[in-house]
């Protein structure tokens, strides 16, 4: 499309101007037809023909787009995508319109979006006020005290936390391994065993075939663990008896899915449309997000990430029934390279930080 | 590597600003047999529409094999390859079994038809189901279950990897429900898929790989036969009906002990050897008060039986009898027939509702008419039972809820001996079946005599006091209620009476029932 065509005003101005020459071809004929005291009729024929192709143009230019761009800002602000702003410059009311659409674009910038990610904040805030060399160095010195005083299970529990943190803090790139992801979930259910004891369970399903092509797959960093411990804590920590979870595998030819189940409370047909509106309308959590009490942050900051980093095509979604269960299947590119990402910048910017 | 046949993720649609699906998301896997349950109606219509054609999304994408195929910044009008068989067949019914199946196909270019080449191509199909149906047939000479082969044969022929099967078991019986998973299960192994849509867990779980719950326009939970409590789940949802149903029992083992019933042996209706077409003679008797259900194994009895009974067609052989009195059944107010969809087929639009209401008085009251006093008071007693409202709207106006009890009440009005329904619970959703259920109690508290004619016994059974299941043939098989236990199907509260039968064989019904249920995690 051609740069002037972008915005609405070119168009409205053409279709005036073909107005006008129309009406002045009107007049020309009637002035003509007074003259010579009659009017032929191929002047209404053409004028006729005139009017139809103008109407056609209205409505395929101006009506038209105007209706897909109104039900676009629609979706915007109702908080449907956060960083294809692409759909939005179509088309514009002006040229002035398009620039500051350009410009709030930029602002908008992926790796911005990913800083307001608050979790992701935590993180770096830790990792920024925690030398982690002196945790690791404090960790194992427990670990050796326990040992020396025969505490097996307090050196295990030091050893498991300290990988925990070793993985969470010291690790600052944005995608890791599935093997890796699923090794720390491991760990912090490890760390969870003692205090659950053999109330909880954890199984890992896939297929047996796929299992190194899954396992080499990139996804980003702490995607799995925040939902497996909201299984734990919302759905599992309720409950007298004890709690399954299972985290299912599959790999499909371009899709990665992985379905974090628990046999907890679960919860209702109005919770859930909230939850899972809350994950569709990233946009919209992101700019209201405003205090720690917001319930599901974890679950909206994993699946933001996803957004930003994948594309709104991927994401996370909740099923869940009360006294059943629930279950949150994340969809992910099933890419063995992180060259293969959608939104290169965002995972640079993020790195270097 | 699996692969994926439809993915929806996130659907999000609206038809005229109403939102019809919201936050959808549902995968459907190569060779996969997926159960879908809706627990309410609610944007089912729009999701068999949706899955058929590519409308424009609110928001969302589908996928079909891993294609984008629609996405709410589209505008494509597409149709996928994507069959749906229900009870409205597509099939052109003058047209041969052959020519439905490869002439009327997307791509077929040939202008001259070869019937033996036609039926030569059929051959190695049929042959591939083990089925027998001749490629120079018509399709309207053909059995419910015929033309379903049919029309599976069609979207096999024509290439569709995903065929969506919305509530066969309706139109389809028992016997003939079990052949079909055989033919299903074998297409599926050839990597086809079917979305199976059913009332019922029961159902789906005889057949289908994963079933997902559908519930206001989501899906809210999928389950795997592997989940363990696989009935439990789909009862916490209509406990509702388990406790209505368990009500119902007691109260009628309450009304045997105390000798309530007073020993329904006066027939209210009698049919004997009524021959009415296709199925040999039928012998049923029902009394007053007493709820008969007539399952039609073959799927060939009902449709004339109907038939006779509505006084449109007359009985090859044989007679009925009200109340001991022979009838012709032409006009007979005795008798009233709920046809099948009743909210659809048994009202005029043109009429108001008060005259859809006294459409059948004329017998009671000859003069209804033509003096408006009969039905002012009409209105007047029943405004309270059916809402005042209800009267100043016209037909397409009225919600489901308000259809039925429209048909019903008109029933009641009438006050027949004997109501024949045909598949009343059909096609309703689970709130619904609770109102038409509690119509039908109605019916029975007032000695109406009512016979529910059902291919599939799904609800229908937990009303009844005695079922006969006939054969085409003219066999048939009586079961009272204490032999409901006894039933070789699997259908929805058949456990109930099965608990019942293990707790005569122990201490007590009411310490065995809460055992039982404690031990299926039920609440009592």
């Amino acid at each position: 499309m051609k740069k002037w065509n972008k915005t609405l005003t070119p168009r409205i101005f053409l279709v005036f101007g073909l107005l006008g020459t129309l009406m002045i071809f009107l007049l020309v004929c009637v002035l003509t037809a007074a003259a010579a005291g009659a009017i032929s009729p191929w002047c209404f024929v053409t004028a006729f023909i005139a009017a139809l192709f103008l109407v056609g143009l209205i409505i395929v230019w101006i009506v038209r787009p105007y209706r897909r761009m109104e039900e676009k800002m629609e979706l915007f602000l109702d908080g449907y995508m956060t960083t294809d702003l692409d759909a939005l410059y179509e088309l514009l009311p002006t040229p002035a319109s398009l620039r500051v659409m350009r410009r709030v674009g930029r602002m908008m910038d992926s790796a911005e979006i990913l800083r307001m990610n608050k979790r992701q904040a935590q993180y770096l805030a830790l990792q920024n006020q925690i030398n982690p060399h002196f945790l690791y160095n404090t960790l194992e010195s427990i670990r050796s005290e326990a040992l020396l005083e025969g505490l097996t299970s307090v050196a295990d529990m030091t050893e498991a936390l300290a990988t925990f943190f070793r993985y969470t803090i010291s690790k600052v790139e944005n995608l890791v391994s599935v093997e890796e992801e699923l090794a720390n979930c491991e760990t912090y259910f490890s760390i969870q065993k003692y205090r659950f004891g053999e109330r909880l369970h954890l199984e890992i399903e896939c297929n047996p075939e796929e299992r190194e092509e899954i396992y080499r797959c990139r996804m980003p960093k702490l995607t799995m663990q925040p939902i497996l411990e909201n299984s734990i804590i919302h759905g599992t920590e309720c409950k007298i008896d004890g709690g399954h979870l299972k985290i299912r595998l599959e790999l499909s030819g371009r899709r990665l899915s992985i379905l974090i189940s628990d046999d907890g409370c679960g919860m209702d047909a109005a919770a859930l449309a909230k939850m899972n509106e809350k994950l569709g309308k990233s946009g919209k959590v992101l700019a209201e997000q405003s205090g720690e009490a917001q319930g599901g942050i974890a679950l909206v900051n994993v699946n933001n990430r996803i957004h930003l980093l994948f594309g709104e095509e991927y994401g996370l979604h909740v099923f869940s029934m009360p006294g059943v269960g629930t279950d949150v299947e994340i969809t992910l590119p099933a890419i063995t390279n992180d060259r293969e990402i959608q939104n290169k910048e965002a995972l640079r910017k993020e790195a270097f930080r | 590597m699996r692969e994926e046949v439809l993915r929806m993720e996130r659907v999000t649609y609206r038809e005229q600003g109403v939102t019809q699906l919201e936050n959808f998301s549902m995968t459907v896997w190569a060779g996969e047999i997926l159960g879908l349950v809706p627990v309410n109606h609610y944007g089912l219509p729009a999701l068999i529409k949706l899955l058929g054609q590519n409308l424009p999304l609110h928001y969302g994408y589908i996928y079909y094999h891993e294609k984008l195929i629609n996405h709410w910044r589209s505008r494509a009008h597409g149709v996928n390859r994507i069959s749906i068989i229900q009870n409205q067949s597509c099939l052109a019914e003058g047209l041969t079994v052959a020519d439905n199946i490869f002439v009327l196909r997307a791509g077929f270019r040939k202008w001259l038809m070869q019937p033996e080449v036609l039926k030569k191509q059929l051959e190695p199909f049929m042959k591939d189901i083990g089925m027998d149906i001749p490629a120079d047939a018509y399709v309207g000479t053909l059995s419910p279950f015929e033309r379903f082969v049919v029309e599976l044969l069609k979207a096999v022929v024509a290439g569709n990897r995903l065929i969506v099967l919305n509530d066969i078991g309706n139109f389809i019986s028992d016997a003939e429900v079990k052949k079909i998973h055989g033919i299903l299960r074998h297409y599926a192994e050839k990597g086809i898929s079917f979305l199976y849509i059913a009332s019922h867990f029961e159902e789906t779980r005889q057949i289908c790989d994963r079933t997902a719950l559908m519930m206001d326009g989501q899906i809210t939970k999928c389950f795997l036969p592997s989940d363990g409590e696989f009935q439990n789940h789909f009862l916490d949802c209509t406990e509702t009906f388990e406790q209505r149903v368990r009500e119902w029992k007691e109260r009628e083992e309450g009304q045997n002990l105390s000798g309530e019933s007073g020993g329904r042996s006066a027939a209210a209706f009698q049919a004997v050897d009524l021959c009415c077409g296709e199925g040999g003679p039928l012998n049923f008797s029902v009394a007053p008060g007493e709820c008969l259900v007539l399952q039609d194994l073959d799927n060939c009895v009902i449709t004339d039986l109907i038939q006779v009974l509505s006084g449109e067609k007359k009985a090859v052989s044989g007679s009925c009898l009200i109340n001991g009195r022979k009838s012709n059944l032409r006009a007979e107010r005795q008798i009233a027939v709920v046809q099948e969809l009743a909210a659809q087929s048994m009202l005029f639009p043109n009429m108001s509702y008060l005259d859809n209401l006294c459409f059948t008085l004329d017998k009671r009251f000859p003069d209804v008419w033509l003096r408006k006093r009969i039905k002012r008071s009409i209105r007047q007693e029943y405004g309270a039972m059916l809402g005042r409202e209800a009267f100043d709207l016209s037909v397409e106006q009225l919600s489901e809820k308000q259809k039925y009890e429209l048909v019903y009440t008109r029933i009641l009005l009438q006050n027949p001996e004997v109501v024949f329904c045909v598949q009343p619970f059909k096609g309703a959703e689970v709130s619904m079946r609770f109102r038409i259920w509690e119509l039908l109690e109605q019916m029975l508290h007032k000695g109406i005599a009512v016979v529910i004619l059902a291919v599939n016994l799904a609800d229908a059974l937990a009303l009844a006091d005695r079922l006969i299941r006939l054969r085409r043939n003219g066999g048939a098989d009586e079961y009272q209620k204490e032999d409901f236990a006894k039933l070789p199907v699997t259908t929805p509260w058949l456990y109930l009476y099965q608990q019942e039968q293990t707790g005569r064989g122990k201490t007590g019904k009411g310490q065995t029932d809460k055992n039982l249920s404690a031990e299926k995690g039920l609440d009592v």
